[in-house]
């Protein structure tokens, strides 16, 4: 029997292959980055403060995001999107997930 | 003074801050803080209560701690690869045993002098504490290592290397049966040495001092060229197969194990040469030779592989 600290482990191997993509996946308009996670959050995919916030700020450095503030209801906000070598990159990671995705299906039906 | 809500928001955001590149410092506290702020406000709405010192701490908790949080805005650093992570540790714990062995027989050869306590603690402050130099030295070594792995990674490329290759190449053999000659020749007439360096003016005490005793040039020494005489063709038949066959491993390995007994068998047997002073020199070469020999065995049998199933195999489906 797979103890709950192993699955815990490994579950959380998986997740972080797909946080990436699931970030840029929801930057194709702007969002700041309490925003972003409320949507990720919604659409099944919570990731944590301390993760996202940082991530963003690594995916800007890497040349794949564009950000701006904006001051919005009296507060002000770094608002970050994708710019064109992020569309580039998002496009070819979307097209590998969906083929290991479909491979993963494959292999996960049973028998 | 107490702590509100703010006070531990800003000190949380400050830590963070403080451990980032300065010129990113600044814009990323700012944004943590809105950020931090509005999640804040989010979470007292859900549950009903006004934001205070003890919600923010809390909340910060689960955000992380400020050295984790700030290492992931960075990208990340490795001094150490993570592939040469047990070469590292092993490196350090072989080095550190034998500084701090090295050390102890010190103490023991000290500690009756100077009390076993101030010898111990010697060791302590001067081996062990001092040895700390191992670790920085390979932190060093290793971490040039990676980064010229990651500035070059066609030199780190991994090449194949046939196991039964001959280690040092032709050339190393051909040293090797040059040395085998030399030993040959000294072992046969010590001497030579003495002919070498003074010219054969050597004093007389000295030629007497490289004289064997009649027990080894009866027993050990005649058994010794021998099996010293078998590397000779023992090493040109490496030569001409140019490779380590697996039978000229094992004829390697029998040979190695009867010279290393021989030569222990000289050193326990009696008097070698026939001044003291010469015959333990030459017992502690011998035997340093022997150790050598069988630590150098002891490395290959524990790199061998032979893939082997460790389950009984079942015939058919």
């Amino acid at each position: 029997m797979v103890n709950t600290d192993t699955f815990g482990k490994l579950e959380l191997e998986l997740r972080r292959g797909v946080v990436v993509l699931a970030t840029l996946s929801q930057l194709r308009a702007p969002r700041y980055g309490y925003e972003l996670r409320q949507v990720l959050a919604e659409k099944g995919m919570p990731i944590e403060e301390g993760t996202l916030y940082p991530l963003l700020r690594r995916l800007e450095t890497q040349g794949l995001l564009q950000s701006e503030w904006k001051l919005e209801g009296g507060s002000q906000r770094r608002y970050y999107s994708l710019n064109a070598d992020g569309r580039k990159l998002l496009k070819r990671l979307t097209e590998s997930w969906q083929g290991m995705n479909d491979a993963m299906n494959e292999l996960l039906k049973e028998d | 003074m107490k702590m509100n809500a703010n006070d531990v928001i800003e000190a949380y955001v400050t830590d963070v801050a403080l451990q980032l590149p300065r010129k990113q410092r600044n814009d990323v506290a700012f944004e943590l803080r809105a950020l931090i702020n509005e999640g804040l406000q989010d979470k007292a709405e859900e549950t009903g209560r006004a934001v205070d010192a003890a919600m923010a701490t809390e909340f910060l908790n689960a955000f992380g701690h400020p050295e984790t949080v700030a290492a992931r805005y960075r990208p990340a650093l490795n001094i150490i690869d993570p592939a040469d992570g047990q070469k590292f540790w092993r490196a350090t714990s072989i080095g550190l045993a034998i500084i701090w062995g090295l050390g102890l027989l010190e103490l023991f050869q000290t500690a009756p002098e100077v009390g076993f306590l101030n010898a111990l603690a010697k060791w302590w402050m001067g081996t062990v504490i001092g040895s700390l130099w191992w670790p920085g030295v390979l932190v060093a070594g290793f971490g040039i290592s990676a980064w010229a792995g990651r500035r070059w990674p066609q030199k780190t490329e991994w090449k194949p290397k046939a196991n039964d290759r001959i280690r040092g190449g032709r050339l190393g053999i051909v040293m090797g049966l040059i040395g085998v000659m030399f030993g040959l020749y000294i072992l046969a007439k010590p001497t030579w040495v003495l002919d070498v360096v003074w010219g054969g003016h050597a004093a007389p005490v000295a030629y007497q001092a490289l004289t064997y005793t009649d027990s080894f040039l009866q027993l050990q020494g005649p058994i010794l060229f021998a099996l010293i005489l078998l590397y000779i063709p023992f090493f040109i038949a490496v030569i001409v197969k140019g490779r380590h066959t697996p039978m000229l491993r094992r004829i390697e390995t029998a040979s190695s194990l009867l010279t290393c007994a021989v030569m222990l068998w000289a050193i326990m047997d009696g008097p070698i040469f026939m001044t003291a002073t010469s015959d333990g020199m030459t017992k502690s070469i011998m035997l340093l030779i022997v150790v050598f020999t069988l630590i150098i065995m002891g490395i290959e049998m524990y790199r061998t592989v032979k893939p082997t199933p460790d389950k009984p195999v079942q015939i058919g489906r």
